[in-house]
């Protein structure tokens, strides 16, 4: 049998090769092209007009960049990425560091470590609106068990709450993040450390390594490109939060908790200011293209 | 090694356990009572941890009027529809993706991995204002076909995965005997890749079922998912904490469940399948 296709290779199946993959791949990349592109060009267009949805159903002039000017003279957008850049790193450090620690006990030969491990990584299943709904319950500053437990362990808290406090509010939404995605972290890097070569390990021991420098100069830079992955995953998911502020705070008290996200959907979903939100749109799309193409620059460039 | 560690390293290690148990876990059980809590007990403090189940809230929100029980529906719908509609679209690419060493492969790999990543918020006016304009708004098919841009990137990377772990020889000698691209994608790789495409989808759909975003833009009233519908008890004269703990908990399930069936694929596909784990 093979000596019939050696023997009769037809032309036109020698060149097919070249094309066949291009023919799988181009429906998915079609179809998700045109589910952004329309959106992101109706936009653009909008942006440059004045057009608020509660005065009529469609743009109602030419305004060149004022919506730009607008977004950017008042403070609301820089305020915002402020806070949102704030708020992306320190979560992200913070649910890497506890995630790493985490891994790290998870390693440990206790029993009634592998029930506890699939048990963990319950609450990143569970939808971010819906983790908003159980942290403004948690945090109700009249009866709430986060309130009490802080109150009754001595921590004074603000009388406002601390959801309905400027100081505690951004925080207080970043916890909620922090207690979903922790355990993402915690069973990634669990399973990554887990893969590393036992014989590296052993010969770092011989050598009288401690543990600490072990994981730090041995362990991580093993599992960099997992890190990298997992890190700018979750960078990216924390600063485009909008659903859990809609939930907590609403931005506020005043624009203290306020995410570039939330801004968006204020200018949009609540303010009806269509070509305001379109240039939000376009610069927030601008700056998550430029942090995205940072990640890949310096993290993937070696990369498959 | 694991001998020679102290009974006081032991003792933390179980303590750090339980711990991590009752911060990762407590919280979510606290809201399992909630929903079954009498009302006089919700807030009240401190804790009240024994008391009769009042299955009101339930009866509630799912049974009589049962508000809930048709966006449990409508959750379903949406997520079985987005997972249904991205099979052709993502299977195709991920085999390419997978078998052929195209220029740029790496660049088409970043670029899905750049949708999963993007602002959602950003799209949910121009997809609100441009569903109405195409008359398409508060149908399923429109969120079923935005829920694309989530699950087509996320089941081309967790796929190609599974695809690459399929041994290239039996398409090899398949071709040899003449089969076209086709014949090898549904007759060779698809019973091979199977349980991938099973893990595969079965994620894909805790990823729509998860999206609050676009159904909070696209729903109507009798189409609203389940996670978003629970929002319609905030805005009601006071919070209604059990029905929306009862209707919570009921969104809470499913992913549940499905990650508690996936356990060993669990990082693969928290990891887009980068991770074997």
């Amino acid at each position: 049998m093979t000596a019939i296709s050696i023997a009769a290779p037809p032309r036109a199946r020698r060149r097919l090769p070249d094309y066949t993959p291009w023919l799988l791949i181009s429906p998915s990349i079609l179809l998700l092209v045109a589910l952004i592109a329309f959106p992101l060009l109706f936009a653009l267009k909008n942006s440059f007009y004045f057009w608020n949805l509660q005065m009529g159903p469609s743009p109602m002039g030419f305004i060149g960049f004022d919506n730009y000017k607008m977004a950017l003279s008042n403070g609301m957008f820089l305020d915002s990425l402020k806070t949102t850049l704030m708020m992306t790193v320190v979560g992200t450090a913070v649910e890497f560091t506890l995630g790493l620690a985490i891994a790290l006990l998870l390693l440990r030969k206790l029993s009634g470590i592998k029930l506890t491990r699939v048990l963990l990584i319950m609450p990143t299943t569970i939808a971010p609106i819906v983790v908003g709904f159980l942290f403004r319950y948690m945090y109700d500053p009249n009866g709430g068990l986060i309130p009490w437990l802080l109150t009754s362990s001595g921590i004074p808290l603000p009388a406002a709450g601390l959801l309905g406090s400027p100081s505690t509010a951004l925080w207080a939404v970043l916890f909620a993040d922090i207690w979903q995605w922790t355990p993402f972290f915690a069973i990634v890097l669990y399973a990554a450390l887990l893969a590393v070569p036992g014989e590296i390990v052993e010969a770092a021991k011989i050598d009288g390594i401690s543990p600490w420098k072990q994981l730090l100069h041995i362990k991580l830079p093993l599992i960099r490109k997992t890190a990298m992955i997992v890190v700018m995953l979750r960078f990216m998911q924390i600063f485009n939060t909008f659903d859990l502020v809609v939930v907590l705070t609403k931005g506020g008290p005043g624009t203290s908790s306020r995410t570039l996200g939330y801004s968006l959907y204020q200018a949009g979903m609540v303010d009806f200011n269509i070509g305001l939100s379109s240039a939000m749109t376009w610069m927030m799309v601008i700056i998550v293209n430029a942090i995205i193409g940072l990640f890949v620059f310096f993290a993937f460039k070696d990369w498959d | 090694m694991e001998g020679s560690e102290s009974v006081a390293g032991r003792l933390l290690g179980y303590a750090a356990m339980v711990l991590l148990l009752l911060i990762f876990i407590g919280p979510i059980l606290w809201f399992v009572l909630l929903a079954i809590r009498p009302a006089e007990t919700y807030f009240a403090m401190p804790p009240v941890l024994s008391f009769t189940p009042n299955w009101e809230s339930i009866r509630y929100t799912f049974f009589n009027p049962g508000n809930n029980a048709p966006q449990l529906m409508n959750s379903l719908i949406v997520a079985v529809g987005a997972v249904a509609l991205n099979l052709p679209f993502s299977f195709p690419a991920a085999y390419a993706l997978s078998r052929y060493k195209i220029r740029g492969r790496k660049h088409i790999m970043l670029w899905y991995l750049g949708l999963l990543m993007a602002p959602p918020v950003a799209f949910l006016i121009p997809y609100s204002i441009l569903a109405s304009l195409a008359g398409v708004k508060g149908t399923y098919f429109s969120m079923i076909l935005i829920s694309q841009t989530l699950t087509i990137p996320f089941s081309v990377w967790l796929m190609r995965s599974f695809i690459d772990e399929v041994p290239i020889e039996i398409e090899e000698a398949a071709r040899i005997d003449g089969a076209g691209t086709t014949t090898i994608l549904l007759k060779f790789i698809l019973p091979m890749v199977m349980p991938g495409l099973i893990v595969t989808s079965m994620f894909a759909f805790v990823f729509s079922w998860n999206n609050a975003a676009f159904p909070l833009v696209l729903a109507n009233r009798s189409t609203t998912t389940l996670p978003v519908g629970t929002l319609q008890y905030f805005g009601t004269a006071g919070v209604t904490w059990g029905f929306i703990a009862s209707a919570a908990v009921a969104a809470m399930i499913p992913p549940m469940l499905i990650f508690l069936v996936l356990d060993r694929y669990v990082v693969r596909g928290l990891t887009f399948g980068s991770v074997k784990g």
